[in-house]
């Protein structure tokens, strides 16, 4: 996996430039459209929140992605890759609410819902380095037991569950999560302190 | 029973999920005990989370984008 000693720059040109290498199955490419296309597709999959867990659509999708990226011939329209993965992701929203034998008028309604949303709007903080480095100067002010339980979900990179990155800090599950909240708040507050607009979001 | 749906909410945040007999990502168990608005404010929380997670990161990857590289063998 791409880390921090690789030749990585967050995403500053247009998504569409790395498709060619995303399609000859150049992980360190799709590594960086991930990185300018997941909040948006996250986003997309918002009207399906109440009925589908987005998280593990959207992980599902961006695996497809990957697996269908070589033979995606683009249209020439902006975006595409992303477009295509707005539409995978919601094929694999609508197959979770079958499988949930969801009523078909309920799936068509919220499908409609989704493509009322359209394209979500670029993010328009992402790769900040200034931004970075504020959060970490208020992560290092945390408290020794919530800056724990942020590191291990940080470091764990969704690898393992709570319960066991809980036991590896000695804490109860709950614990944990109270310790994840808590961090959670004070980052806001402490960001709030210092007027960054990403406060508001995490509070 | 705030407390219990706070923790259920947080415990979805992770970017952990079980896997199904095909390896595919599993909704998280917890997710299953919440209510629509629990649900919807556990993709909002998630949603901020991953822009933190995000803004920490070297390349700019949250533990959603590191878990899918790490599926694809990354």
């Amino acid at each position: 996996m791409p880390g921090a000693g690789d030749e990585l720059v967050p995403v500053a040109e247009g998504v569409d430039d790395l498709l060619p290498a995303i399609g000859a199955g150049d992980a360190t490419a799709f590594a960086r459209w991930l990185a300018g296309a997941e909040g948006r597709l996250r986003d997309s999959l918002r009207s399906f929140a109440t009925r589908v867990d987005t998280e593990a659509v959207l992980q599902e999708a961006l695996i497809r992605v990957w697996q269908v990226a070589p033979r995606f011939v683009p249209d020439g329209r902006p975006d595409g890759l992303l477009r295509l993965a707005i539409r995978i992701a919601r094929n694999v929203a609508v197959s979770e609410l079958r499988r949930n034998r969801l009523d078909p008028v309920e799936i068509e309604a919220l499908e409609r819902a989704a493509h009322r949303d359209g394209l979500p709007p670029v993010p328009d903080r992402a790769a900040d380095p200034m931004l970075r480095r504020t959060i970490e100067d208020c992560r290092r002010q945390l408290p020794a037991r919530p800056a724990a339980a942020l590191a291990a979900r940080l470091e764990s990179d969704g690898a393992e569950p709570d319960e066991r990155l809980a036991e590896h800090l000695r804490m109860r599950t709950n614990t944990f999560l109270q310790n994840v909240t808590r961090a959670r708040r004070l980052l806001a507050e402490c960001l709030r302190r210092r007027g960054v607009d990403l406060a508001m979001e995490l509070a | 029973m705030r407390d219990e749906r706070e923790a259920l909410i947080e415990a979805t945040t992770t970017a952990w999920r079980p896997r199904g007999p095909s390896a595919e990502p599993r909704p998280h168990p917890a997710w299953a005990d919440l209510d629509p608005a629990a649900r919807l404010e556990a993709h909002e929380r998630t949603r901020r989370l991953r822009a933190l997670e995000a803004a920490l990161h070297p390349n700019g990857l949250s533990t959603t984008a590191r878990a899918v590289l790490a599926r694809i063998g990354v």
